[in-house]
């Protein structure tokens, strides 16, 4: 990107990657420097991740991990400790997500009032409709009718807001759809990940007590939080560009040699964190589809874990058939007042048909790119100037964050953070690796 | 410390990379082409084959050939696979450390360089790739040749 000017940025969404995109942008000290963060809905910060209120949704990461600073790692902690909202005696910490809300609230509103005399941030609270490629950057459509210049548009859309393709009656929890339910009435969730955990808090808040039938391919439930040290690992002692099979074979052993020096598996799975980009990156294509077709269910519920207290609630919800975990797939479902669904076991291969009132989808943060609710990315990807990935996890995407357009030409204008950027730094959900991203991206841009 | 295995290894993967893309080659031509043992290049291959970076058939017509265009398989994948981790010394490891007889692991200063010059190795051999290493084959004898020839 040398020779161009790049110092006037549109971030296109103000959720959390957004802002923590912005937060990274605005430490350079360049007078010239220009950040527009646009954002549809009334607050900044919140996205849908942080948008919940309920303080039974906390933070699937220990406060340790939330700074919005990737060189500055207490930053979260201590404003929590400052606040008075912690002890310091409490950790580790898993904080409601409102709180992060409010967190990164208050970041966005300390940088709004320090740039003020300087004009470097600029507030947009519209919903973007498209980019288009200008001779000399890039310009953004608003619904409103009018649009914004600047020499780049970083995408930090996050995650789609409607449910995938072909969940057919499946609604998300928390939507217009999701009206008001008899207390007693028996109800499906599509998956048993995270978000289902998150459904099933969500509706013990309202006071549902009726069955939750929980459906996903292996039935399995992510593990708890513990307490631990990562083991420490360097990018020499790890298998590189292997078949998949080695490269489980090389972490099952590396998992069980740890366990007999009396080392928890988490703190493994933890260790191996700081490489997870470098290992899906040098992965051949081949690797990379296997682990999403059979190895990803399993790491998921290793790797992107529970606080203990939640994990608690769940296990007695299981035990006391309140939740039902099946392994299986919905072949069919017909509605009718309500819905009857037929799932055929995994194990058995047996039909058992449930009868329930509603059916929510809980099928995770991935989904096909091409069929996403976001008119940005949609209109990218129709016009051809952006593609999916060849895993169709997110946008095809250069190890620059570069968007590359559907003939394989590199865009030197439009650029992609956060969950978008999955097919090409696999685990970039979670602000831990989204605040990474946008260090790095931010020193490319601004040095 | 590149083992007489690992060397033998990126020898008989530089040379599959020379031939064009698909064609198998014979393990014999593989062992005399560059003096290799033959029993123990069936060992190292067989190693490879397990991680992915060569494909073998066998009967008459049998041989191996690489599983993967030769510009993605990076120098540092086949040392890992053929010699454990990348180290200079045995006790600049993280995985399969061995402790020395002679010093204290916690103070011994030289381990701890070594553990930087690890990090220096993994990155100029993560970089290197199989067809740039074919690609310098021959060298600077070779090109000096070809320009007082031309």
């Amino acid at each position: 990107m040398t020779g161009r000017a790049t110092s006037s940025i549109i971030i296109v969404g103000g959720g959390a990657s957004g802002v923590v995109l912005a937060a990274h942008l605005l430490k350079s000290p360049n007078p010239d420097l220009r950040v527009t963060l646009i954002e549809k809905r009334p607050h900044f910060g919140q996205g849908i991740a942080y948008s919940t209120l309920l303080s039974a949704h906390v933070l699937n990461v220990s406060a340790a991990g939330m700074s919005a600073y990737a060189d500055d790692p207490g930053n979260f902690s201590r404003w929590l400790l400052e606040r008075g909202l912690v002890t310091p005696e409490q950790a580790p910490v898993y904080a409601p997500r409102s709180l992060y809300a409010r967190y990164l609230k208050e970041l966005l509103d300390d940088l709004e009032a320090r740039e003020q005399q300087t004009g470097r941030l600029r507030l947009i609270r519209e919903e973007s409709l498209s980019i288009s490629p200008t001779a000399s950057g890039v310009e953004v459509a608003l619904a409103n009718g009018t649009s914004v210049v600047a020499h780049l548009a970083a995408l930090a859309t996050g995650h789609d807001e409607e449910p995938g393709a072909g969940q057919g009656h499946a609604i998300r929890m928390g939507s217009e759809a999701d009206t008001a339910l008899a207390e007693d009435s028996r109800v499906l969730v599509l998956g048993t990940g995270l978000s289902m955990v998150d459904a099933f808090l969500s509706l013990e808040q309202r006071g549902h007590r009726g069955e939750i039938v929980a459906v996903s391919r292996r039935g399995l439930l992510p593990s708890p939080h513990r307490k631990g040290n990562p083991i420490k690992l360097d990018v020499a002692d790890i298998p590189l560009g292997t078949q998949l099979s080695y490269f489980v074979g090389w972490f099952r052993d590396l998992i069980r040699e740890n366990q007999k020096a009396g080392i928890d598996w988490r703190d493994v799975v933890d260790g191996l964190r700081p490489f997870n980009q470098k290992i899906w990156q040098n992965w051949p294509s081949s690797a990379k589809r296997r682990f999403v077709e059979h190895t990803k269910a399993w790491w998921d519920i290793h790797r992107h874990r529970m606080a203990p207290e939640v994990y608690a609630g769940v296990t007695e919800a299981v035990q006391s058939g309140r939740i039902r975990l099946v392994a299986g797939r919905v072949v069919d479902i017909t509605p009718g007042g309500g819905f009857s669904v037929q799932v055929q076991s995994r194990h058995t291969q047996q039909l058992e048909t449930f009868d329930v009132a509603r059916i929510y989808d809980c099928t995770g943060i991935a989904r096909d790119i091409s069929t996403t609710s976001n008119s940005v990315v949609r209109s990218l990807v129709d016009r051809g100037l952006a593609r999916p990935d060849p895993l169709r996890l997110g946008l095809d995407v250069t190890a620059n964050c570069e968007v590359i357009a559907s003939d394989g030409t590199v865009s030197a204008k439009i650029l992609a953070v956060g969950p978008l950027t999955r097919g090409t730094f696999f685990e970039i959900d979670a602000i831990p690796d989204i605040r990474v991203q946008c260090a790095r991206l931010s020193k490319q841009l601004l040095g | 410390m590149l083992t007489k295995k690992g060397k033998y290894g990126l020898k008989a993967l530089v040379h599959l990379a020379q031939l064009p893309v698909g064609q198998l080659a014979f393990v014999n031509d593989i062992a005399t082409g560059n003096n290799i043992p033959k029993k123990f290049l069936d060992a190292i291959l067989g190693e490879l084959r397990n991680a992915g970076f060569v494909q073998s058939r066998k009967g008459k017509e049998g041989g191996y050939r690489l599983a993967r265009p030769a510009d993605e398989i990076k120098v540092g994948h086949v040392v890992r696979v053929l010699d454990g981790p990348l180290a200079p010394i045995p006790c600049a490891s993280r995985t399969q450390y061995q402790r020395c007889e002679d010093c204290n692991e916690a103070t011994c200063q030289v381990r701890h360089v070594m553990l930087e010059v690890r990090q220096a190795i993994a990155e100029v051999l993560d970089q290197r790739s199989l067809a740039e290493m074919r690609d310098i084959a021959g060298d600077d004898d070779l090109s000096v040749a070809l320009k007082i020839q031309a």
